[in-house]
């Protein structure tokens, strides 16, 4: 992370975050005034440097802003007198969401676990399951000796017994209970009884009338801080209830030579650097998903056979309205 | 093809800013630590090149 600030008639400043940059680089290739650099992404993404992806140089760095905007994920802010300037209306910003629709949502939380930045927060509240079924259960402390079956055959481990060894068989310690918030009277345990110490008796099926259709609710987030616009979660959401809108619409392939070839399995740098999770070494070579890429072109500055090609045609970049920033922001382009 | 390690840029993995970054980074076992040196072993060597683009000394070129 840093800050390059400067006061004068306004005061500016500059914020980065490593946490949200996904390396791509875009920033530096941008700068009108190169003040930014790239680091070694590869080894930093692999853990064995511990720096930055973005460094600055604040002697040359102008702070005008134009590497904030044209981050796509909002790794980096310029503030006027404490303002945003992608908040201000002036300035570019990009038409990207990343939305979970809450009356389509299931919560059956695919998405959480499928989010290859973690960004998904997700929470549900279930039904208890003694309000799903209906029946009695009684144990006869008379008859019962505590030999454990029922314990260990119940599925839903509703039974707990205690068996604490004393001086004298003629001293009773032993306990048996059912747990009723766990027990769904299955009958298990009546039949395994070798002493018929068990009453169980079942009238879920009977009752049906009485039980309330289960109500599940919850709470699924998208942190726009952490997503990166992959769509893995729009993907495996099993009933469409997330919606993406990606920074770029163009390509990214492999270019192999005659003397550059993809090392799949021996470099894996491309895999690494992905942000999205779209990249896969299958026999050997690197193959992009372009369902899951995001077109950031992280894997391009990482390879170092230099054969990865990406093309971007469009940008979600709007509001564009000076003609020299058009004309920097475009070379995020290529036609 | 293979790489090659000019000694004098590369200095002692001692004087690496990473202390062998280009060990860390080869998963081939085509750079090893010799005696405090880096080593090549052309064998192991599939010509990534991942060494060539990330020695902070860029020491490493192609033999």
């Amino acid at each position: 992370m840093f800050n390059v600030e400067r006061d004068g008639s306004e005061i500016r400043k500059l914020r980065y975050d490593d946490d949200i940059c996904v390396s791509c680089g875009i920033c530096a290739d941008v700068c009108p005034t190169s003040s930014l650099r790239l680091g070694p992404i590869v080894p930093i993404a692999r853990g064995l440097i511990e720096m930055d992806a973005i460094s600055v140089n604040s002697n040359t760095c102008v702070l005008c802003g134009l590497c904030s905007v044209a981050c796509p994920f909002g790794a980096l802010s310029l503030f006027i007198d404490g303002v945003n300037i992608k908040d201000g209306g002036n300035y570019p910003y990009w038409d990207i969401k990343s939305e979970v629709c809450e009356d389509d949502c299931i919560y059956c939380g695919r998405c959480s676990v499928a989010c290859p930045r973690d960004a998904i927060i997700f929470e549900r509240n279930l039904p208890k399951r003694q309000d799903l079924v209906r029946g009695e259960i009684s144990i006869d402390d008379e008859k019962c000796i505590y030999c454990g079956f029922c314990a260990e055959l119940c599925p839903p481990g509703a039974i707990d017994i205690s068996n604490v060894p004393t001086s004298s068989v003629d001293v009773v310690n032993n306990s048996i209970e059912v747990d009723t918030t766990k027990c769904v009277y299955c009958g298990i345990c009546k039949r395994i009884c070798p002493e018929d110490a068990i009453t169980e008796i079942c009238s879920t099926c009977m009752l049906q009338d009485q039980i309330d259709v289960p109500e599940i609710t919850g709470d699924t987030i998208i942190s726009k801080k952490s997503c990166v616009n992959c769509s893995w979660c729009a993907e495996i959401c099993p009933v469409d209830a997330i919606d993406i809108t990606k920074p770029f619409a163009g390509n990214l392939g492999l270019v192999e030579t005659e003397e550059s070839v993809c090392k799949g399995d021996s470099c894996h740098a491309c895999q690494d650097v992905c942000s999205c999770n779209a990249i896969e070494i299958v026999e050997g070579k690197a193959v992009t998903n372009l369902t899951f890429c995001n077109l950031c072109g992280a894997c391009i500055k990482a390879c170092p056979q230099s054969i990865r090609a990406l093309t971007r045609t469009s940008m979600k970049l709007n509001n564009i309205n000076s003609e020299a920033w058009n004309e920097c922001l475009n070379k995020i382009l290529n036609d | 093809m293979v790489v090659k390690i000019d000694s004098e840029a590369c200095g002692h993995i001692d004087n690496c800013p990473v202390q062998g970054l280009c060990i860390k980074l080869c998963e081939q076992g085509a750079i090893i630590e010799e005696n405090g040196d880096v080593k090549i072993v052309p064998e192991n060597c599939d010509d990534c090149d991942l060494c060539i683009q990330n020695c902070p000394n860029q020491a490493i070129s192609k033999a």
